[in-house]
């Protein structure tokens, strides 16, 4: 930190200008954060997430875990005791202790203006453009009313500007490689990344902005004749190390304490397979013993192997009038039941009756991969059973139905076993093994078709039989198993390691973030709303309203210097391909401010673009990592335009020019911060359409809803 | 690397040398440092930059000896010696160098006749043969058939349909069947039907076909016009010959061989057209830029996908712009007008065919057909026959006592309705509602969508002259017909969209909630000329939005649907946000009310209704045009279903699955779409050979390793922007598509591949020939080349059954055919 750091070298204006707008925004930040004193937003699951790490119960949620690890540790610390529900936002606190958790999100949320300041402070080396972008975050009502809950943006947003912040530091140290700063910067720089990406997905778009960064500096090392090739291998080898291994190693870590803290059977079960719930204390799995193998006459549940598949079902109920033949309906049901339960049989012979005299003489017979079987419905005698009618809701699907007297059908009855990955002879597992079951005839799978039935098969989901075999719901295993003859083992013992019970997780949890779909006629907010800060999203209703929304002035302002800056970069690129020459001096403040610019819009451009290509549901707060590149990018062209309007007024002027310039500018957004502020401190009851209200004159446009 | 490394240190101190000849001794010994590498490097890189764009970019414009940089001249020597001294050692000169500097030449433009040698015929020649023979078989629709020999029907007897592609395909296989004698009336019911005796089944194919085989000559072509060896060109259009996923595609009634044939055309002429760059606006210039962006123009109206190929185009024109911007010796003005000129003939031509294409389209469908409901009710009325015969006599003013059917002007089509059936007292939720009378919006026609509009100060209902027309602005209620009840709205929660507000008809049932039935209607598309005239409410013309008085919020259509107490149709509610399309209706249906005396002669009269004669409707061509487009991008979007043969493009690169296009009725004859597993694996390999190749040259000379002679590499890079560019641009942005996807929508973007790889093919035999200097190398690379191409031709012979589809094949050969385990080849005959 001694010889390129800049602070020694500007001495006091700088500290003062740093702790000027660091102090005030503190200030802006803890002023009022313990309003509201109800659950706001999302803090509605996140706080909840933060109890169950609190009381150790497991659950599902399509984010890392760091985000809610941090905020399950902040209130564990500050006397929070997991208690209270966090059922819907708008429930009082009462003296349930909130406001740790509050207070430590706000200050991490807190560092995205000193490290605004700092990077481009890093970037340009000049005050002015550095005060500019701490401005331009302080002033943002957006960021502040993003980072004033208990949500996982602020944690996000902290690591997210810390890695920008370290890679730009740690690039300042370059001629000094290898010494203690340059690996202390490289190693924080990891660190950030690896809790980027912990937090939520979207770390993965930082994570491209240093990678991209980083093979232009080897790059430039690699150009360099003067050193030995084996430097270069030096410098990327550092470089994998720290800022590739290391996040990985970070995030695998954070996975690894998320699932041990979290040993306690919760609402999340049901999205896991059969074999990951039998490892959480309190799931009926748990603990369980039931014989290994499936042989014929064992009476079992089958589960369908999707993500939070139910169990196969069925109930004394027909399909209706007009919906296939009038059979006994088939579903899949979630919950346990009596009617999950089938019995396995030979397809032309019967199973004796468990402990019937038969029974106790007949030998095992194991149920193989290929045989051909029959299911028969313990309660109501039926078989399982499809034919050539549509299915109730996926047309082009098989109807599946229960048929059959006291077990006696058709040939339709007949199913042929499939154990995925097996081969000729394997005998199907309890819980491990994957299995299809093809209709004989129709050369269709029993697929739960995830389509919920109508109130005649009381909501539960479909079943259907699938000519496209490869669908993967199809896939089913073995839950329960019942056939005493047989030895029961424990299912302790084909628990899941770590490394399957990791990979499960992430399976489950990218299926759960596609699963987001917007339905039909929801509300989704699109990714063009959000630089021109369309639409905002209410955080808070009754007589302390919230509403997110960007600071117009500073929002609109970006929109405007991306275009400028986009502008001056590809003149500046004619230029220099038409052999046009600057004097030395422009050309260095030129190809800083143009180098400052690239990395930063790169940031802008990688934390919103992929936005255009997700089908997932959108939202406004998605916008908020790229709104802080873009108010750097701001920041930093602003002051090149400051310098070049001085660098052609008389020298006299430019001391009057210069000040009012930053004056008007702070003026402006302090202003613009003042107006807005009531979106973030709170509005009274009064919506803003009615003429009446305290904050009808900031309805700059209909689309804003407060 | 070492003995580089040492010349360089050289190099170095003799540019020091020569600049800062006082302190000479001192640099001899003094070791090399950091800022002279760096410097010298750069010089390097400027020299070789400024080579690079003189024997390459732009023919006869550049002067023979290079005018001399301005700047110091005696460190411009020092480099210059460097480089001889450099590319003594390191540079070779490829052994046609001079053969290879012909093709810059600028030809007479209309050059492409003469220069269809003997292996363009031959290439032309074998893909005819493969894509003509047996090409009335199978006699059966074949897949997508079913909509475009259905469409190409439907252009022929101008009946209106709709289809989220755009009509030039449609339209030229109608001409090919007008052409036939075809009268358009076969129905292609479904996949798999048999082609009556009359039908020109021939022509119809032909047409794919023969824009198929032309693909092929256009390859080679395109690979000569990048300069390359007359062998990567053969051996590129081989490939093309002998994939079979390109030739099902090419012998059936589909639109992508002629979209890509479209494509391939216009990168062919970007091509030519980059040789007459230095030549602004001479003759082949213009007629390049031309050709260029009327057939971007053309691939895009054949399908939409097509625009990748524009993108690609005007990538590579831009491409070669910017190498031109450095020309010193060309003014600025001169570039400028170059540019726009380029830039507005690129908008505009592929706008005007586009259009065009709309223009044919809309002017030959002019009779109603089965599409209409899709349209809004002006355009349906614009139509003969359909709705224009209902609606063609009715009276255009809405006056008090006018009968109607409201309808949702943009989006799912549905009209207004109500009926005799109340909103629960409690829903599922728990929310209680009004338990007032169902207002809903249903898909279909009935008795119950029609409605009379009433001014709330009169009670008669019979019209009369004068007509008490109703204006923008006005103020009414509307009574529903069948029950006499009027449209209602007040502040209670909507059945499913409980933000919105309840809108119902209104029962009195004695309780305090009294009635709130005035709307005022509101014109939205109405011309502000200010006259009384143009206020009018009119029928079918006019959109309105409905305003509740009392609570200021719009009647709008919700997309989700009632449960089933409401009949599944959909929600109507009031919505405080009137920007919206939803918001939209206009009358369909309309009458005047002639009796009023009871209510049993209103409901006779509802039931049946005389229509007074008056004018048709007519739109405009770009009112029609407009409709259609929004129409066209909607439906794009809505396309998200499951289909059998779907596959992801993440799968496309390893042909994961195929298509079956259609199966024998009686034998397991089959046409199914599946790629050559050689080729098309061959191709995926290139990809990843080309871009670790580049890479390791890339590398390799940022060290100052100069491995290929510098005109080689020049080549790898420039006709790797051509392909690699292309293959990018046809594939990844179907990453980011959210709708269904099919492997033919890949087989653009393959024929890139296919390219790309032929190149690769002879850029190993140089570098085996030239660079390494191994004779027995370069055999053994030949050799291996020639042995790749039996196997594919194995690959094809075996696999050709699927795409002529007529060879009845056992079982067991269907079978033994099914190299991967996911192709899913048809077994349903023994």
């Amino acid at each position: 930190m001694k010889s390129s750091s800049p602070v020694k070298n500007t001495g006091a204006e700088w500290w003062i200008v740093f702790g000027a707008i660091v102090l005030f925004n503190l200030w802006t930040r803890l002023h009022k954060v313990d309003q509201p004193e109800w659950v706001c937003w999302d803090e509605t699951h996140f706080g909840k997430m933060g109890s169950w790490y609190i009381n150790r119960t497991f659950f599902f949620d399509v984010h890392p875990p760091l985000g809610k690890m941090f905020i399950g540790a902040v209130g564990y610390v500050t006397g929070y005791n997991g208690t209270f529900p966090f059922e819907k936002p708008g429930d009082l606190y009462h003296d349930h202790n909130y406001l740790g958790m509050r207070v430590a999100c706000t200050l991490l949320g807190a560092c995205l203006t000193p490290f605004s300041f700092l990077t481009v402070w890093e970037l340009t080396q000049s005050i002015t453009a550095s005060a500019f972008a701490g401005v331009l975050a302080l002033f943002d009502v957006g960021m502040l009313i993003l980072n004033q809950y208990i949500l996982l943006d602020p944690i996000l947003l902290f690591f997210i500007s810390g890695s920008t912040y370290s890679m730009v530091k740690f690039r300042s140290y370059h001629e000094r490689p290898f010494s203690v700063v340059w690996w202390t910067w490289l190693i924080i720089t990891g660190f950030m990344l690896g809790g980027a990406i912990s937090v939520k997905f979207v770390g993965l778009f930082v994570i491209l902005l240093v990678g991209l960064n980083t093979i232009e500096q080897l790059w430039e090392i690699l150009g360099d004749m003067s050193q030995p090739i084996s430097n270069v291998i030096k410098h990327f080898l550092a470089r994998a190390a720290c800022l590739i291994a290391l996040p990985i190693a970070m995030y695998i870590c954070l996975f690894f304490i998320h699932l041990q803290v979290l040993y306690k059977s919760g609402n999340g079960d049901g999205h896991f397979s059969s074999s990951f719930q039998s490892a959480l204390v309190g799931n009926v799995l748990h603990n369980a013993s039931m014989p290994r193998h499936l042989v014929f006459g064992a009476i079992v549940t089958l589960k369908n192997h999707r993500t939070g598949g139910g169990y196969l079902h069925s109930h004394f109920h027909l399909y209706p009038e007009g919906v296939g033949a009038r059979q006994q309906q088939v579903t899949t049901y979630a919950h346990k039941d009596e009617n999950n339960k089938f019995i396995v049989k030979k397809w032309n012979d019967e199973a004796p009756k468990i402990y019937s005299d038969e029974y106790e003489k007949a030998e095992v017979d194991f149920v193989k991969h290929g045989d051909l079987i029959r299911l028969e419905h313990v309660i109501t005698k039926r078989n399982i059973h499809s034919h050539a009618e549509p299915a109730p809701i996926s047309k082009k699907q098989f109807q599946v139905t229960g048929y059959g007297d006291d077990g006696i059908g058709d040939a339709n009855d007949v199913w042929k076993v499939e154990i995925v990955g097996g081969s000729e002879g394997d005998v199907v597992e309890t819980v491990t093994s994957k299995i299809k079951l093809h209709h004989y005839f129709m050369k269709c799978v029993l697929t739960c078709s995830n389509k919920q039935l109508p109130k005649w098969g009381y909501e539960q989901q479909e079943i259907s039989c699938n000519p496209t075999v490869r669908d993967p719901n199809a896939l089913w295993n073995v839950e329960d198993n019942f056939y005493p003859k047989l030895p029961n083992v424990s299912f302790q013992n084909f628990a899941p390691g770590f490394v399957s019970r990791f990979l499960e997780s992430h399976a489950v949890m990218f299926q759960g973030n596609a699963g987001l779909k917007p339905k039909e006629g929801d509300y989704t907010s699109r990714p063009w709303e959000w630089p021109i800060n369309f639409r905002g999203q209410f955080f808070s209703g009754n007589d302390h309203r919230i509403y997110l929304l960007g600071n117009p002035v500073i929002w609109w302002g970006n929109i405007i210097f991306l275009g400028l800056f986009t502008a001056t970069y590809i003149w500046n690129s004619i230029l220099a391909q038409r052999g046009h020459e600057d004097s030395l001096e422009i050309q260095t403040q030129k190809s800083r401010t143009l180098y400052a610019g690239v990395w930063l819009f790169i940031g802008w451009a990688l934390h919103y673009v992929p936005f255009w290509a997700m089908g997932r549901v959108l939202y406004f707060h998605h916008y908020f990592p790229a709104c802080l590149f873009s108010s750097m990018l701001t920041a930093v062209i602003l002051e090149y335009i400051l310098n070049t309007i001085l660098h052609f007024i008389p020298e006299k002027l430019v001391k009057v020019v210069y000040h009012t310039f930053i004056g008007i500018f702070v003026g402006t957004l302090w202003y613009s911060f003042h107006l807005f502020s009531p979106l973030a401190y709170g509005m009274e009851a009064t919506p803003g359409h009615m003429t009446n209200s305290s904050v009808h004159h900031l309805k700059w446009i209909a689309s804003w809803e407060f | 690397m070492v003995q580089l490394g040492k010349s360089e240190v050289n190099g170095g101190s003799q540019v020091r040398s020569r600049k800062k000849k006082v302190k000479e001794s001192e640099v001899e010994q003094a070791p090399l440092k950091h800022l002279d590498a760096l410097e010298l490097k750069q010089k390097l890189k400027e020299r070789l930059d400024i080579r690079e764009q003189r024997s390459y970019g732009d023919g006869d414009s550049v002067p023979s000896t290079p005018p001399k940089e301005n700047g110091d001249v005696s460190g411009d020597e020092a480099t210059e010696t460097i480089i001889t001294k450099e590319s003594c050692s390191k540079k070779k000169t490829r052994s046609g160098e001079t053969k290879r500097s012909e093709p810059k030449k600028p030809h007479h433009p209309f050059v492409i006749s003469v220069q269809m040698d003997f292996m363009v015929g031959f290439l032309f020649l074998i893909s005819l043969i493969t894509r003509l023979v047996f090409l009335d078989l199978p006699r059966n629709v074949v897949f997508d058939e079913m909509h475009y020999g259905k469409y190409a029907s439907l252009y022929l007897k101008g009946t209106f349909f709709f289809d989220a592609n755009p009509p030039l395909g449609k339209l030229i296989l109608a001409l090919a069947g007008y052409f036939a004698g075809y009268e358009g009336d076969f129905e292609f019911q479904k996949i798999g039907v048999p082609y009556p005796e009359n039908f020109p089944l021939m022509t119809l194919r032909l047409i794919p076909a023969l824009c198929g085989s032309l693909i092929t000559p256009t390859v080679y072509l395109i690979l000569g016009e990048m300069g390359l060896s007359n062998w990567a060109g053969a051996l590129a259009a081989l490939m093309v010959v002998l994939d079979t996923a390109i030739l099902a595609q090419s012998r059936f009634i589909l639109l992508e061989s002629m979209m890509m044939l479209f494509a391939l055309f216009a990168i062919l002429s970007v091509l030519k057209f980059r040789r007459f760059a230095g030549a602004p606006f001479s003759m082949g210039w213009c007629f390049w830029i031309l050709m260029t962006s009327v057939n971007m123009g053309l691939a895009f109206s054949v399908k939409f996908i097509g625009i990748y190929s524009c993108w690609l185009c005007s990538f590579l024109l831009l491409r070669s712009f910017w190498k031109r911007l450095s020309l010193k010796q060309v003014s600025n003005l001169q570039l400028f007008f170059e540019f726009s000129s380029q830039a507005v003939l690129i908008c505009v031509i592929p706008i005007l065919v586009y259009v065009g294409s709309f223009y044919i389209h809309l002017s030959i469908l002019t009779k109603a057909g089965v599409h209409d409901s899709l349209m809004t009710s002006a355009f349906q009325a614009s139509l003969e026959g359909g709705l224009s015969s209902i609606v063609d006599g009715q009276p255009k003013v809405i006056a008090h006592g006018s009968q109607i059917t409201l309808r949702h002007t943009h989006g799912k089509t549905c009209w207004l309705h109500s009926h005799e059936h109340v909103y629960p007292i409690r829903y599922d939720d728990g929310r209680g509602s009004s338990h007032q009378q169902q207002v809903s919006c249903y898909s279909y026609k009935d008795v119950n969508n029609w409605w009379i509009v009433k001014r709330p100060d009169r009670e008669d209902l019979a019209v009369h002259e004068p007509l008490d027309s109703i204006k923008d602005g006005d103020t009414i209620q509307l009574v529903h017909g069948m029950t006499h009840r009027a449209l209602n709205s007040h502040d209670v929660a909507a059945p499913m969209s409980p933000h919105n507000q309840e809108i119902t008809c209104y029962i009195d049932y004695n309780i305090s909630m009294a009635s709130e039935n005035l709307w005022k209607v509101q014109i939205v598309n109405m011309d502000n000329s200010g006259e009384e005239s143009a206020r009018v409410w009119q029928s079918i013309g006019s959109q309105i939005r409905l305003i509740h008085v009392n609570t200021n919020q719009a009647m709008k259509f919700s997309p989700r649907l009632y449960p089933e107490w409401g009949f599944h149709q959909n929600e109507v509610a009031a919505d405080k946000n009137h920007d919206q399309l939803d918001t939209i209706w206009n009358v369909e249906e309309h009458r005047y009310t002639k009796h009023d005396e009871d209510k049993r002669t209103l409901e006779r009269e509802l039931f049946n209704a005389e229509l007074i004669p008056q004018t048709p409707t007519y739109l405009s061509f770009w009112q029609k045009f407009w409709e259609l487009q929004v129409k066209m991008l909607i439906t794009n979007q809505d396309n998200v279903q499951n289909h059998n043969y779907a596959s992801y493009p993440g799968e496309w690169p390893f042909l994961v699955r195929g298509i079956a296009y259609f199966i024998s009725k009686d034998s397991n004859a089959q046409v199914h779409l599946i790629g050559n597993i050689m080729i098309w694996y061959t191709g995926t390999l290139s990809v990843l050979a080309y871009s670790t190749i580049l890479i390791i040259y890339l590398l390799r000379r940022r060290r100052l390793c100069f491995d290929v002679p510098e005109d080689v590499f020049q080549e790898f890079v420039e006709v790797g922007e051509v392909l690699m560019a292309g293959y990018l641009f046809h594939f990844v942005p179907f990453l980011f598509y959210d709708r269904t996807l099919f492997i033919h929508h890949y087989l653009l973007a393959y024929v890139f591949k296919l390219m790309l790889t032929a190149f690769l093919m002879v850029h190993i035999y140089e570098i085996a020939m030239n660079v390494v200097s191994r004779k027995w190398l370069a055999r053994l690379v030949a050799i291996g080349v020639v042995c790749w191409i039996l196997a594919t031709i194995y690959v094809f012979v075996q696999m050709s059954p699927f795409c002529y589809g007529f060879f009845p094949m056992s079982a067991s050969q269907v079978k033994s055919l099914k190299w991967k385990d996911t192709w899913d080849f048809i077994i349903h005959k023994p």
